[in-house]
């Protein structure tokens, strides 16, 4: 119910914004791609490295393993729930199961069962969010604790090796060049990338997260697309786990540390709403190469971790604080 | 039933009584002075966070930073100890505490961010600087016999921690219960727009929210700090799950306008008991770690099912 | 209480927005002890003319004067101050704060420095005694009613003392029982000598409680007039612009076999055993105080609330609906009562709103058709003209009324044989409504059975073949049109007359 007449407002679906100036307009639409330019453009400056095959290959392949893990966060943040904080232990469980279930079941099913594992986690997030109704902080803590500590546990909290160098050599292949793990990041990046933005699955994540109630109301099995959406997102996890186990052929229970902050990082940097109904996996995975391409440039000119992440934090609040800042602009859409 | 409700109105007495229980009755040793001194102690940092963590969850928002905040005001007090003295450097690393807070206040408030990605920003943030400022390496201060004195404990039961947390929770607690301030905090946290169309000024409310919890966690941090007699930057890095658990197994509800001082003293002092068993038990940290897992998602299961939500629409908010 | 007689006086308040002139040299002048009314159509001004009489907006242009001298407010609490209260029409309460908290909120007692909590609650409790509202003090808010709500935001508007009292839309949520009860209470406050301005779609309302009414259309002031100077039909004529002569017109069709059929339907709690059927081409209408039932009871036959008794039947053939999915899939569909909420997502775009319940359908392999999602949408705007017809446009962003032709067609891709409507007018302009009911029209003639719930009694009086009244869960059989009457409906819904 509107009282204010419908001259005042404007806006296709696909334009978020419409304010009086067009730099706006474009910071919002393309603020990203500018501020990724910007950063090729610097580094190249820079540091005579960056621009090279060699560099942006090591930067593909540190993106993998989070990119993966950014492609499930999407999901959580658009289906409105929040954030997957659990991520550091089904990535523990991915990594440290991957290995050692090897010498018990094989190298494949290892990997199969670690991966399921994983998923199996965020079944239980996404049943006690999705239809117990538990805060999705609360309740992804409280799991991934749990979780994490099983593992431990089963392992009898030691440091777990690898027992079969095969798979560290399928792992680290090379397929024209890249690398296998970028080349199954970009194969996750695409399915999900089609899975939230053309399938029913994904409309309905969307709607979710945009009006629970409306959704519901709308036959959405909203409850089933809450909790899917931290089955995938585990399953995700899981995958990046595995394939870090693989890769370092040692899995420590803390493997999965930062992966979860550097996952919203790059999703929100993307402009996904954490409000949820708005945003897609490009958007996330723009984010995630922005965030990379700096990191990137700031090890090269030898900068102190300490800075980087004092960069990065800052940069996460920049970016939201704009995000904020755009919308208001534009009258106070979503 | 109503026993199963009244059980979960009261279910943070329930669970700290059970917990002392059962720790009583298997754990040698656990009953005595001694462990509820010991208890009380390493409850009170957790608890000191919490307390900060309890007003801004009623006030709808939340804190992640408050675990680099502890380690960079612990930091500063040891840093300027050779500087101006212990007790000046002490208040700096209070007041550092407390500009973190602003820090986080102006995010959420001016810029208009989320909470959660504001705080999860200034985590980074703070961590770095407080890596920074050590070279990443922990710092020694320069009394040691300070830190001696502040562990001694008091009446049996108190060191000046521990005693600082029980104060300081009562108050708040009368803070909440009893004073105009504290109820439009309620008000603020359980319907933001309802309160500002009554003269209360959520901005403001919510920017001050913010500066007590960065200057409790400071508080906790600094008195670490001074009873080690070290400043760490990775002190307080895992602080976060647990006094999250402790607040909200209280009773303090994440989606603001709900919560209570004393349900927070009992969730800190639950996990205290628990944790405090279980090393008496000399069971490993991973466990421990479940256990508390547990238990908080038990408690919050148990509220969401026992407490269901509104069964007509109409009192949701939509006539029949 | 003063010696001015005029408690407001208004005048040339204009209020533009970038693009937009949302008030134009608008004039309203109230005295004390008097009861002035402000109607129009969604969109002529009425919020915005309330707003800045609260302090939200400031003028563009034009004076006001309370109590004879003027004011300039730059914020809500300077009107406060100066003793202008506003009882919402979304009520601004806090749920987790108890009633005597709620009514003196931002105004709490203090006794040495705290809240005088004791004090707050026996000042809560005098005032709603005087109200006549039998609510406890001591209650959290957000355990009460809504319609008990509602009487407490008025409450707190009442506590603060005011001398001029806004009530936007005060009835929408009350029934007309609780209405009559407001009316006493705001002919107390008349004697009291307070001001009272009331906003309303409610004409019939208006006439039995104003003293004076004011028409507002696009944001002008059309005229001002005495109420017993004025009838029903001139205000809508005035509002529109035009001769609106026939608000619910009756398309005949022709009445055919029972599609739905609800025997012994209860859910243990709001409503219990309801029976009644609904044929195909007939209009069956649902309606009764609020707290009836109604929506809960169109709320569980489409599977959004759980049924612990009784049995639906489509067709003949006994269906379990345990979900709105599963009620889909049995040809029911059901149109909220609460758009904002439950009827649309507001971030989506039209297009994206109307497919959502038949996505699957639209799916080949998980695949969504974008052309056939595309027609669908199209196909709708057209038939229904959506304005703007433009199916990419944000739903947010479109009036009321067509955002509820949206919601309709989204129901109709469906495909049911049973619609549901829960106050499909409610909120929706004089020239929407028509339309509206006009769309209704048609798809009884083309054979679908429709539930039609609403407050509005010459609504349902005007448009349904057969009532179903409900009162404190339980229904009436269904009766004829032709033996129903306004008087007759009230009996049954209050229990004068036994169902």
């Amino acid at each position: 119910m509107t009282d204010v007449p419908i001259q005042m407002q404007q806006g296709t679906a696909n334009e978020r914004f419409r304010s009086g100036s067009p730099l706006f307009d474009l910071l919002s639409r393309g603020g990203l791609a500018i501020a990724i330019l910007a950063v090729l453009i610097y580094g190249s400056l820079a540091s005579p490295v960056f621009f090279t095959a060699g560099n942006f290959v090591n930067v593909l392949t540190s993106m993998a393993i989070v990119g993966i893990v950014v492609v499930g966060m999407t999901f959580v943040l658009v289906v409105g729930g929040l954030a997957d904080l659990s991520v550091p232990a089904t990535i523990a469980c991915g990594a440290i199961l991957s290995l050692a279930l090897q010498p018990v079941i094989g190298p494949v099913p290892a990997f199969a069962a670690a991966i399921a594992l994983a998923g199996f986690c965020g079944l239980m997030s996404g049943l006690l969010i999705g239809y117990v109704g538990i805060n999705p902080i609360v309740a992804t803590l409280g799991v991934g604790t749990i979780v994490l500590g099983i593992v431990q546990a089963a392992v009898g909290g030691v440091i777990v090796y690898g027992t079969n160098p095969d798979t560290a050599a399928l792992v680290k292949s090379r397929l024209f060049g890249i690398p296998a793990i970028v080349l199954i990041f970009m194969a996750v990046a695409v399915v999900g990338h089609f899975a939230l933005s053309r399938s029913y699955w994904g409309r309905w994540t969307i709607a979710t997260g945009g009006n629970y109630a409306a959704a519901e109301a709308s036959a959405v099995p909203v409850r089933a697309v809450k909790a899917g959406a931290f089955v995938i997102t585990g399953l995700c996890a899981g995958l990046s786990g595995a394939l870090l186990g693989l890769t370092l052929q040692s899995a420590r229970p803390l493997v999965g540390t930062g992966y979860e902050f550097s996952a919203i990082t790059a999703v929100v940097v993307g402009g996904v709403s954490i409000m949820g109904g708005f945003g897609s996996v490009p958007r996330a995975i723009a984010g995630l190469v922005f965030v990379q391409l700096l990191t990137n440039v700031m090890v090269l000119q030898g900068v102190r971790t300490p800075v980087q992440g004092f960069a990065l934090g800052l940069l996460i609040a920049i970016a939201v604080a704009l995000d904020v800042a755009l919308r208001r602009r534009a009258g106070g859409a979503l | 039933m109503t026993v199963l409700v009244r059980l979960v109105r009261y279910r943070v007495a329930v669970i700290l009584g059970l917990t002392l229980l059962i720790a009583s009755l298997t754990v040698s040793g656990f009953p005595s002075v001694t462990t509820l001194g010991l208890g009380l102690d390493r409850s009170a940092t957790i608890g000191i966070i919490a307390i900060g963590m309890t007003v801004l969850l009623i006030a709808r928002q939340i804190d992640l930073s408050v675990g680099s905040t502890f380690a960079l005001a612990g930091i500063t007090a040891i840093m300027l100890q050779p500087v101006i003295g212990i007790w000046p450097a002490a208040l700096a690393g209070v007041l550092a505490g407390a500009a973190a807070g602003a820090f986080n206040g102006l995010l959420s408030v001016v810029f208009k961010v989320n909470a959660l990605v504001a705080t999860l920003a200034t985590m980074l943030i703070f961590r770095s600087v407080a890596h920074w400022l050590t070279d990443s390496q922990p710092v020694p201060g320069t009394d040691i016999m300070l830190s001696l004195a502040l562990s001694t404990v008091h009446l049996e039961i108190f060191t000046l921690r521990s005693a600082l947390f029980v104060g300081s929770i009562l108050l708040l607690h009368f803070w909440l219960t009893r004073t105009v301030a504290g109820r439009n905090l309620f008000a603020v946290g359980s319907n933001a727009d309802a309160a500002e169309a009554s003269g209360i000024a959520p901005g403001r409310t919510v920017f001050l929210a913010f500066v007590f919890a960065g200057t409790l966690a400071g508080v906790a941090g600094v008195l670490q700090s001074l009873t080690t007699n070290t400043g760490s930057p990775v002190f307080g890095a895992e602080l976060i799950v647990t006094v999250i658990a402790a607040v909200v197994v209280g009773g303090t509800r994440i989606e603001g306008g709900r919560g209570s001082a004393l349900g927070t003293l009992g969730g800190v002092l639950t996990i205290a008991a628990l944790t405090t068993a279980m090393e008496f038990e000399s069971v490993p940290a991973y466990i421990q770690q479940v256990v508390v897992g547990l238990i908080l998602i038990l408690l919050v299961v148990l509220d969401r099912t026992v407490r269901p939500g509104p069964r007509t629409h109409a009192a949701a908010g939509v006539p029949g | 209480m003063s010696a001015v007689a005029t408690a407001l006086r208004m005048r040339g308040i204009s209020k533009t927005f970038p693009g937009v002139k949302a008030l134009s040299n608008v004039n309203l002048t109230v005295d004390f002890g008097r009861v002035h009314a402000i109607v129009g159509e969604n969109g002529a001004g009425k919020s915005t003319l309330m707003k800045v009489l609260s302090g939200t907006y400031l003028p563009t242009t034009g004076t006001t004067d309370i109590a004879g001298v003027e004011v300039r407010m730059r914020k809500p609490a300077d009107a406060q101050r100066l003793g202008i209260r506003m009882v919402h029409q979304e009520l601004n309460l806090v749920p987790d704060l108890t009633v005597a908290e709620n009514v003196y909120l931002g105004r709490m007692p203090r006794k040495w420095g705290l809240a005088d909590k004791a004090k707050m609650v026996r000042d809560a409790a005098a005032i709603l005694d005087e109200l006549g509202a039998a609510i406890d003090p001591k209650a959290r808010l957000g355990d009460l009613s809504i319609s008990q709500q509602q009487l407490v935001e008025i409450a707190k508007a009442y506590a603060a003392g005011p001398r001029i009292i806004v009530l936007d839309e005060p009835t929408s949520s009350l029934s007309e029982h609780e209405t009559a009860a407001l009316f006493r209470i705001l002919r107390k406050m008349k004697q009291e000598g307070i001001a009272i301005v009331y906003i309303s779609h409610r004409l019939k309302e208006v006439l039995e409680i104003a003293d004076d009414v004011t028409i507002l259309r696009d944001g002008s002031m059309i005229d001002t007039r005495p109420a017993d100077g004025i009838t029903a039909a001139e205000m809508i004529r005035l509002m529109v612009g035009r001769e609106v002569t026939n608000v619910f017109p009756k398309t005949p069709s022709e009445i055919g076999a029972p599609v739905l059929k609800v025997a012994g339907l209860g859910d243990g709690y709001n409503f219990r055993d309801v029976s009644f059927e609904v044929r195909a081409g007939e209009i069956l209408g649902l309606t009764g105080l609020v707290g009836a039932g109604r929506t809960e009871l169109a709320r569980a036959v489409f599977g959004l609330a759980r049924v612990t008794e009784g049995r639906v039947e489509i067709g003949g053939k006994p269906v379990a609906i345990n979900s709105p999915a599963a009620a889909v899939r049995a040809g029911i569909a059901y149109v909220p009562e609460d758009r904002k909420d439950d009827g649309i997502v507001p971030s989506l775009s039209v297009r994206e709103n109307i497919s959502l319940p038949v996505l699957r359908k639209l799916s080949r392999f998980g695949r969504v058709s974008m052309s056939a999602d595309r027609k669908l949408a199209e196909s709708y705007t057209k038939d229904f003209s959506i304005v703007p017809p433009d199916p990419e446009r944000r739903i947010s962003l479109l009036s009321g009324g067509n955002q509820q032709k949206a919601v309709i067609s989204k129901w109709l891709s469906t495909n049911p044989s049973v619609l549901i409507l829960d106050e499909p007018t409610r909120g929706v302009d004089v020239g929407a409504k028509a339309e509206i009911h006009r769309i209704i029209g048609e798809l009884v003639a083309g054979g679908m059975a429709v539930v039609m719930i609403s407050s509005e009694l010459s609504e349902v009086l005007g448009v349904c073949d057969r009532v179903v009244v409900m009162r404190d869960g339980h229904a009436s059989a269904p009766v004829e049109r032709a033996a129903l009457s306004e008087a007759r409906i009230m009996a049954l819904a209050t229990g004068e007359e036994a169902a």
